[in-house]
């Protein structure tokens, strides 16, 4: 009977694991780094890379992870104290980081060249307030959550 | 000579305004309100995936660009409210956050094979926002648990086949066969 049973709790996983099918593995030794880099949200993942918002210090900053490497790179230019983002994307080389912060007031939409270590504001056409930006993974365009007069919208704006 | 031509080129962008930035809406939703949030695009921008109300429950619609055709999914018909959708590179896979009972929980349609997969998280963690890389390879999870926000990779090599620019484009799609 004792046999029956250490049979049946060896094979129980075995039987599991064909039942659910592979299962996504977590990248044990990135989250880590990421966990220790401080409470994160705001995901955007494409290529070797991944932006995030952190919260550092008692201020919430974007960070730019090179998965490769294992390391956030600096992003010049990109941050203002001052400043909040509230969401955060990337293309699939790690150059244009989509960006959408509240500063002095209002919520503003920019697009941030890392080559050029400069931040370009994205004019929204008619006005309104953005929230969740999304670029295509090779950075020719992205998709904005725009509030106008009290109804979501999405605009899709090439990028030049 | 070099730093200067990217100092007056950033310059000009910054100054640019409006110039050069071509814009559409996403079009009408077409079903009731027509609130659409929680854009995402697949890599080659052909696939846009947005969350919209649909008999007063938020319902991930997925349309191809720039055309609005929606596009059909198999299994998200239910499990609302959907949040958080991600595509990958030809839009094969759409990866996205529903609720099942009181859990909120994180599956990847494939739309080439139908199937559905579900992914389990650690006990405790309540995903709030997703990221699938576009090539289908690794999935980004923020969470909440344990008193803090986290953002957590997971390796789905093991799950999924790589979508690729040069893939085969998926049913449903621009350029796909009937």
């Amino acid at each position: 009977m004792q046999g029956a049973a250490v049979a049946v709790t060896a094979v129980l996983p075995v039987l599991l694991a064909g039942c659910l099918g592979p299962l996504p593995q977590p990248l044990v030794g990135l989250n880590q780094r990421l966990e220790a880099a401080g409470p994160a949200r705001g995901p955007s993942l494409a290529g070797d890379w991944l932006a995030l918002i952190v919260s550092q210090g008692g201020r919430d900053r974007v960070q730019l992870v090179d998965l490769q490497r294992q390391q956030p790179v600096p992003l010049p230019g990109l941050e203002r104290p001052d400043a909040q983002p509230l969401s955060v994307a990337v293309d699939g080389r790690g150059e244009r980081l989509a960006l959408v912060r509240q500063l002095e007031g209002r919520t503003e939409l920019v697009l941030y060249r890392r080559n050029l270590m400069a931040l370009q504001p994205v004019p929204l056409q008619p006005p309104g307030v953005p929230r969740r930006v999304a670029l295509r993974a090779d950075g020719r365009e992205l998709a904005v959550e725009v509030s106008r007069q009290g109804q979501w919208q999405v605009d899709l704006i090439a990028v030049p | 000579m070099q730093l200067l031509a990217v100092a007056l080129l950033a310059l000009l962008l910054s100054g640019c305004g409006s110039w050069g930035w071509g814009r559409r809406s996403a079009g009408p939703v077409g079903w009731g309100s027509a609130d659409r949030q929680d854009p995402a695009l697949s890599g080659n921008g052909r696939v846009l995936a947005s969350v919209v109300r649909r008999d007063g429950r938020d319902t991930v619609l997925l349309q191809e660009q720039p055309s609005g055709t929606v596009l059909p999914l198999r299994h998200l018909q239910r499990q609302q409210p959907h949040r958080s959708p991600s595509l990958s590179w030809n839009g094969r896979y759409l990866a996205l956050l529903v609720q099942e009972g009181p859990d909120r929980r994180v599956v990847i349609e494939d739309r080439a094979t139908g199937r559905l997969h579900r992914l389990p998280l650690p006990g405790g963690l309540v995903p709030n926002s997703l990221s699938l890389a576009p090539d289908g390879r690794r999935l980004a999870i923020a969470s909440e648990g344990e008193g803090r926000s986290r953002v957590q990779l997971y390796d789905l090599t093991a799950l999924l086949e790589p979508d690729l620019p040069a893939g085969l484009p998926v049913r449903g799609t621009p350029g796909a066969p009937p």
